[in-house]
C-alpha cells in the first residue's frame, strides 16, 4: 500500500491491488471506495467547527461520525476534527481531484 | 504530500470531474429544489386566490425545477459524484397579488441565471470541461426562463389589473403552459 497523505492523527493509503484506499484514524484502518471517500469528505465538511467554541451550540467538544453505511463509528474531539477537516481537503489534493493542487504547486 | 506519478490514478479513474464542481452542483441540486418547492408555494396560492390558470402553470414550473434538479444529480452519478438530497427551507407562501408572484418568479429565475453562471466561470477556472460543457443547456434554458416570465409581466402590464384585468390576466397565462 502506498501512503498518500498523512497528518498528526490520520494517514490515508491507496491500495492498488483491491483498487480502494484505506484511512487509519490510528485506533482502527478503515477500508473505503472512492464513494465513501466521498461521503466522508461531505460528513467532514459539514461539521460546523465553529459550534466547538460555543458551549451552548456543542457542550462536549465532540462529533459523532458515522461511516460507510454505519459500519464504523467515532467519537472524536476539537483537535481531531479540525485535524480531520484538514486532511481531507489535502487527500483530495494529493488524489488530483481538487483544484486546490494546482493552487498548491504554482 | 502528493502521490507518486507511478502510482495508478484510482481516484481519477473513479471520478471524472473536480470535488469543487461537485460542491458547486450540489448547491445548484438545493438551488433548484428550492425553486421547485417555490413554484409550488406559488401555485397554492394561484389555487387559493382563483388564478387556476396561473396555478397550473406553477405546477408546470415547479416540475420542470424538478426536472432540472434531477439532470444535475444524475450527471454526479454519471461522473462519480456524491450528489447529496437537498434539504428544502423557508418557502414564502405570502404574495401581496398576481404580480407580486411573477414579480418574484423573475427573481428568482434571474438568482438560478447568475448561479449557473458562476459555477460555469468555476469550472473553467478549474479547467474542468465535463462541467462546463453539461452547463451549456441550462444557460440556454436559463434564458428562455427569463424571457417567459418578462413576456407575462409584459402582458401584465398591457393588460393592466383593474375590472377583468385580473381574470384576463389569468387566462392569458395559458399561452406559456408548455
Amino acid at each position: 500500500m502506498n501512503v498518500i497523505v498523512a497528518s498528526t492523527y490520520y494517514t490515508l493509503y491507496q491500495s492498488e491491488k483491491e483498487r480502494s484506499f484505506y484511512l487509519d484514524f490510528g485506533q482502527k484502518m478503515v477500508r473505503m471506495s472512492l464513494c465513501q471517500l466521498l461521503a466522508l469528505r461531505y460528513k467532514v465538511m459539514s461539521i460546523p467547527i465553529e459550534d466547538h467554541f460555543d458551549g451552548d451550540l456543542n457542550k462536549h467538544g465532540f462529533e459523532v461520525l458515522l461511516l460507510c453505511n454505519k459500519e464504523h463509528l467515532f467519537v472524536l474531539n476539537t483537535y481531531e476534527i479540525l485535524d480531520l477537516k484538514q486532511f481531507v481537503e489535502q487527500s483530495f489534493v494529493a488524489l488530483g481531484l481538487s483544484a486546490e493542487a494546482e493552487t498548491v504547486t504554482i | 504530500m502528493t502521490k507518486p506519478i507511478d502510482m495508478k490514478d484510482i481516484a481519477r479513474q473513479s471520478m471524472s470531474i473536480k470535488v469543487e464542481s461537485m460542491d458547486l452542483l450540489n448547491g445548484q441540486i438545493k438551488m433548484e429544489a428550492h425553486a421547485s418547492a417555490t413554484y409550488l408555494a406559488m401555485a397554492s396560492w394561484c389555487e387559493q386566490n382563483g388564478f387556476f390558470t396561473s396555478a397550473k402553470f406553477f405546477y408546470k414550473q415547479s416540475e420542470e425545477e424538478r426536472g432540472h434538479m434531477m439532470k444535475i444529480f444524475e450527471f454526479l452519478v454519471d461522473t462519480g459524484g456524491n450528489p447529496v438530497s437537498p434539504e428544502v427551507a423557508d418557502i414564502n407562501h405570502d404574495y401581496a397579488s398576481i404580480v407580486d408572484v411573477f414579480e418574484n418568479t423573475l427573481e428568482h429565475e434571474v438568482k438560478v441565471t447568475k448561479s449557473i453562471h458562476n459555477i460555469v466561470k468555476k469550472a473553467r477556472e478549474l479547467g474542468d470541461i465535463a462541467t462546463e460543457r453539461f452547463l451549456d443547456w441550462f444557460v440556454l434554458e436559463q434564458v428562455e426562463e427569463e424571457n417567459t416570465i418578462r413576456d407575462i409581466l409584459d402582458m401584465i402590464e398591457v393588460t393592466g389589473t383593474e375590472g377583468v384585468g385580473l381574470q384576463m390576466i389569468d387566462n392569458q397565462v395559458a399561452s406559456w403552459i408548455k
